[in-house]
């Protein structure tokens, strides 16, 4: 199964909390397609109180697969990347919307849509172009009884429908014997 | 003992109502097992006029005259016993439903409960099979078995014919005349095609006549 690993830098921005019960919480909220020489964890920008965090670089992996939930995201209004954090720490980015959305179900977890990186539709592009297959859907549909799926059994049973005695005395000598 | 109500749960019935409750006997024999030699000789003395009916009576004695009784069983299991299964299925939960043991055979139960008529202790075979609803017909047709217990539009004779054997007895003995064993028991089919069709026939007329005397009691 051809894949292909892509990897895209994170950035999390964390806003002052709302009342002084909460606490600060960082959520991905911007993708770099370059990777910044950059420790993980390290502080980008402070504006105000608004602070951005470099959340380090993931790998998107592509799996061939999965081609046709990738032209799907491709084709949505806003191509997306899924980052999934339990907490402050990235845990999965993939570009299958089915399997990020699947992510966002938790409620435990920090799960954002964020727009794709230009380089990295491309790549996307050029891996559908080399590994999509196209499966025609296929509508399943009821036989008629009439046909020859029918399940029931023939009314009047014909000759060459019957069970008959092709070994032993009628012939051919019995199964095991050489 | 000597209340009214006795003597009045069997009537006496016609010699003709006498004459089709031996005619569906006779069916309900041949198929449920095959006839012996003393049965073959005694087919053979049948006769019948030239009516379709009285012909096929004919074309089976002369059948039956010319068979032997080790070649009629053996037919007899070919059709109906079979390795795996017979030629044939002769049960109205088959015909009507593709299936065995299906609803009509629940919905024949029912009625036979109703009429309180059960199966022979010993007896394995399901009560849809078209020998048993024959010897059902008989008794019916002799008043052994009383079928106006049955529900509404199932009620009486003509209702459990229409229910139990009328949508598929046709087209069952129609099989049993292309069956590919079939040599004695074509001429059995021909016999039971044409008593069956007799029945519809009449079944259909006495509902007519029903119908055209405006009450619930028949003219006579």
């Amino acid at each position: 199964m051809p894949r292909e690993v892509i990897r895209v830098a994170v950035v999390g921005v964390s806003h002052p909390p709302a009342n002084k019960w909460a606490k600060r919480v960082v959520r991905p909220s911007a993708l770099m397609a370059e990777l910044p020489a950059l420790d993980m964890g390290a502080l980008m920008s402070e504006q105000g109180d608004v602070r951005a965090y470099y959340m380090g670089d993931h790998a998107v992996v592509l799996h061939s697969g999965e081609t046709r939930h990738y032209i799907d995201n491709l084709r949505a209004m806003r191509p997306s990347l899924w980052v999934s954090c339990d907490g402050d720490e990235v845990r999965l980015v993939t570009a299958d919307p089915y399997e990020g959305e699947a992510m966002a179900s938790d409620p435990e977890r920090v799960v954002e849509a964020l727009a794709m990186p230009r380089a990295v539709v491309a790549r996307i592009e050029a891996f559908i172009e080399a590994h999509h297959v196209h499966e025609e859907f296929h509508k399943r549909k009821r036989v008629p009884a009439t046909s020859q799926h029918d399940p029931r059994a023939p009314r009047v049973l014909s000759d060459n429908e019957k069970w008959v005695q092709t070994r032993g005395k009628a012939g051919l000598p019995p199964k095991g014997a050489g | 003992m000597s209340t009214a109500s006795t003597a009045q749960a069997k009537p006496a019935k016609s010699e003709y109502e006498m004459l089709r409750a031996q005619q569906w006997s006779l069916i309900a024999s041949l198929l449920v097992a095959p006839p012996d030699s003393d049965a073959l000789s005694a087919l053979a003395g049948l006769t019948g006029d030239d009516t379709a009916l009285g012909q096929a009576y004919g074309v089976l004695a002369d059948t039956a005259g010319a068979a032997d009784a080790e070649d009629v069983a053996r037919e007899f299991f070919e059709l109906f016993v079979g390795v795996g299964r017979g030629e044939l299925l002769p049960y109205a939960s088959f015909y009507l439903t593709g299936f065995l043991n299906e609803r009509p055979l629940a919905d024949l139960r029912r009625d036979l409960a109703m009429m309180g008529i059960e199966r022979v202790e010993g007896r394995f075979e399901p009560e849809d099979h078209i020998a048993s609803i024959a010897e059902v017909m008989a008794g019916l047709a002799a008043g052994d078995f009383d079928a106006s217990v049955l529900g509404c539009g199932a009620a009486g004779e003509a209702g459990f014919f229409a229910r139990h054997l009328e949508p598929w007895a046709a087209q069952f003995f129609d099989d049993l005349a292309v069956a590919p064993s079939a040599r004695f028991y074509r001429s059995v089919a021909e016999v039971g095609r044409i008593f069956t069709d007799i029945e519809t026939r009449a079944f259909a007329l006495e509902a007519k006549a029903h119908r055209a005397s405006g009450s619930g009691v028949a003219k006579s």
